[in-house]
């Protein structure tokens, strides 16, 4: 094998895999002996993590031009065991514009959380087993969204899973990680058998592993094998994507996770359950042209926008409420998929990397709160804007984005979700489309409403003594953030070009099954569809930067024209009286900046039933969550049963 | 009769479920994903098998078109399967222990700090 063979882009998908794997590998053969140096435990272990995760996106970025620009679909035969009497005798990988947007944003979220665990996790005990972890997970994502063959994908989720799981408890002292971790393992090993159990049905009817021959043989085909088998799968990746009735785990999970995983858990792990379902709905099945499995979808994802933003309006941990936030904006994507029109799979996908970017960003600005101050409990923190400036800065971007304030990228994928549904409800004379813009409004406004919370009660009011001698965190951890805030940006001021270069080219493999059925070799009779991108109305972030501009502007005035004697000290009654905490209810802190001590009192009084009753129905033992995920299975299979 | 061991998978895989979901002991627990891990492996080796064919194994010369055999890929999917369900019951029987060291109980309905 020559040089020029070697370095044929053809080969770059394996190698991306494969450098994560070989890199988890030498980590682990290096041994475990911790380095001298105080700011790197890991040492060049630490740098071999990175380098591998360099060279992933490297290799999956020189496929940008191939893929997404001239709509070349790689595929590729390990040991060149290609097809024979028709059948695919060997293990493929076959990337596609929707594999390769997946895979960029796993890379890229995997890269920058290594730039960030460097500095990060120098308090931790055995660093460098974290990176053969992290290396294994990271390598576990990116097999599974570029594997052509579904048994690997099996495979790869349960590589994945099991990293996870054991970076969930990696800090075993931090309070819950070893429940999390233990409920994560119980709920993502039924979610695991599950996609088994589908597999292996459909081999049984089928006989071949290989995704473009499965989704050439299925459709048409169906039988109550079939559609068991369907049952399975989806339940199986929706364990993985978190969606509701699994959103506990996400949050436990988060909660006990080091920041940097929490990147990954909430970016790559998510994203990987929803790439699973879209192969499965769109390619593997094709159901997605029936009313009911849009219904399907679009109303789990409706339920898991609105659930998860009113459970985390109700948390007090910082990294929790994020981690229902996340699966509130999987939601967003769900819903918007599950449209089955071009504009809404692009905009679910907009939306996906846009959560990649400003989740990562949450994140980590909430572990380099956690690094400096010990702590992510909203309660005791405040004021820390002082102390650490730039990671409030980094954390607003976040924040704003998440809440789809313009000009970021949030509101820019937000804009077209809401389209895309209008148009969906015009198009289809179906008033319940109509609902579902509604719901992520409303959804969107009760995200803003949440981090404005976060904001106060983290980076603004009274700092409390003890942070007194708090620091910013490192170069190192600031950078990494830096690098996603830009991306937050760049990707909401220019949504044209983010959306032709990545997101339309992934939404037109979507529709066009046949051409992922014929690269492989296989014969397929599906015609190429007419794909449009066509919106009902147009926005241009520039004016909304300006307006937002003047309102800032204006809203500055009015501060500065105020009183400041209004803001008291922090007395010994508000630290022991949860009633006078900021944002925990109470009525008599006359003195507080917002009135009635609570900026979100009347709401959740209003709606205590309903959020008592949430907190009762999250009980937190692993047999409830059991039981959801056999419930969900068992109503999958009567439904699945009976629309198709 | 082949149908026999796709109800005894099944009933297997169900098994297991219920034993996740009704027992509140943490190994009753482990002890339910493994049963569950049995009843696909079950499936898996059933789906494969052909009656009345031989073991998979030829070589060069001796396969012709009148060979009869059951099909191998099950049987490699499901050691693959096997080895992964001994890596669950490994990492989750850690993890166990781990909790009984630092909540001193084995009931699920008191290993419950993270909730709401």
């Amino acid at each position: 094998m020559n040089l020029a063979n070697m370095t044929d882009y053809h080969h770059f998908p394996i190698y991306s895999v494969m450098v994560l794997f070989l890199g988890a590998f030498i980590i682990a053969a290096c041994g475990s002996k911790p380095s001298k140096d105080p700011k790197n435990p890991a040492g060049f272990r630490a740098w071999i993590a990175l380098c591998a995760t360099a060279l992933s996106l490297f290799f999956l970025g020189s496929l940008v031009k191939p893929v997404m620009l001239e709509g070349e679909i790689i595929s590729y035969w390990m040991g060149s065991r290609a097809i024979a009497g028709g059948y695919a005798i060997g293990i493929a990988m076959e990337v596609d514009a929707l594999s390769l947007f997946f895979a960029l944003l796993i890379a890229t979220a995997v890269f920058v959380s290594a730039i960030y665990s460097i500095r990060y996790m120098v308090h931790d005990e055995c660093v460098p087993q974290y990176y053969v972890l992290y290396c294994m997970l990271a390598g576990g994502v990116l097999g599974l969204v570029l594997s052509g063959d579904i048994f690997n994908m099996f495979i790869m989720v349960e590589i994945l899973t099991f990293a996870a799981v054991a970076l969930t408890s990696f800090r075993t002292k931090v309070y819950g990680a070893l429940e999390a971790a233990f409920k994560y393992l119980v709920v993502g090993c039924m979610g695991s058998t599950a996609i088994l159990t589908g597999v292996i049905m459909l081999y049984a009817q089928y006989h071949t592993l290989n995704l473009a021959q499965l989704a050439n043989l299925i459709p048409g085909t169906m039988n109550n094998a079939t559609k068991l088998a369907f049952a399975f799968l989806y339940i199986g990746f929706s364990t993985k994507a978190f969606i509701v009735p699994f959103h506990p785990l996400a949050a436990d999970a988060h909660g006990a996770a080091p920041a940097s995983i929490s990147v990954l858990i909430s970016g790559v792990l998510t994203k990987s359950g929803i790439y699973g379902i879209i192969r499965l709905t769109y390619f593997l099945f094709q159901t997605m042209n029936l009313g009911s499995m849009q219904f399907m979808l679009v109303f789990i994802g409706s339920i898991s926008m609105f659930v998860c933003v009113t459970m985390a309006l109700a948390q007090h941990d910082f990294k929790r409420l994020l981690a229902y936030h996340s699966i509130s904006q999987i939601g967003y994507v769900l819903a918007a998929v599950g449209l089955s029109t071009s504009l809404g799979i692009s905009a679910g996908l907009y939306h996906a990397m846009n959560h990649t970017l400003f989740k990562g960003l949450l994140f980590l600005a909430a572990g380099a709160v956690l690094h400096e101050t010990g702590t992510t409990d909203l309660g005791k923190l405040g004021g820390l804007s002082k102390k650490m400036p730039h990671t409030t800065v980094l954390f607003l971007i976040g924040a704003f984005s998440i809440s789809g304030v313009p000009p970021f990228n949030g509101f820019a994928s937000k804009w077209m979700i809401y389209q895309a549904t209008y148009q969906k409800a015009v198009e289809s004379n179906n008033i319940g489309f109509l609902l579902v813009t509604v719901i992520a409004l409303v959804t969107s406004t009760l995200t803003l409403a949440s981090f404005v919370k976060v904001s106060q009660s983290v980076f603004f009011g009274q700092m409390p003594k003890e942070y007194e001698n708090v620091k910013e965190v490192p170069f190192g951890m600031r950078l990494a953030m830096g690098i996603l805030a830009c991306l937050c940006i760049v990707t909401g001021l220019f949504p044209k070009t983010v959306t032709g270069v990545l997101t339309e080219p992934a939404a037109r493999a979507v529709a066009n099954v046949g051409e992922y059925i014929t690269a492989m070799g296989f014969k397929s009779n599906l015609p190429a569809p007419n794909v449009t991108f066509a919106q009902v109305g147009v926005w241009e972030p520039i004016n909304w930067l300006l307006i937002l501009c003047i309102a800032l502007l204006a809203l500055t005035i009015v501060a500065v024209a105020g009183k400041y004697d209004r803001v008291s000290e922090r007395t010994e009654d508000d630290t022991v009286d949860t009633k006078y905490q900021l944002f925990y209810g109470g009525e008599k802190n006359v003195y507080s900046q917002v009135g009635g001590g609570d900026l979100f009192w009347g709401f959740k009084h209003n709606w205590r039933h309903y959020f008592d009753f949430m907190h009762n129905l999250h009980s937190g033992i692993v047999n409830d969550y059991a039981l959801w995920a056999v419930v969900a299975l068992a109503l999958a299979i009567v439904y699945m049963m009976i629309v198709l | 009769m082949i149908q026999f061991n796709y109800v005894c998978a099944f009933f297997l895989i169900v098994l297991g479920f219920y034993t996740i979901v009704t027992k509140y002991n943490l190994v009753k627990t482990v002890i339910g994903m493994s049963i569950m891990d049995y009843g696909v492996n079950l499936l898996i080796i059933s789906i494969g098998y052909t009656p009345g064919g031989t073991a998979p194994i030829f070589t060069k010369g001796e396969l012709t078109q009148a060979s009869y055999f059951v099909d191998p890929i099950p049987q490699a999917l499901t050691l693959t399967s096997i080895v992964i369900g001994a890596c669950v019951t490994a990492m989750s029987m850690s993890l166990v222990m781990r909790l009984h060291e630092s909540y001193g109980t084995l009931d699920t309905r008191e290993i419950r700090r993270l909730r709401g």
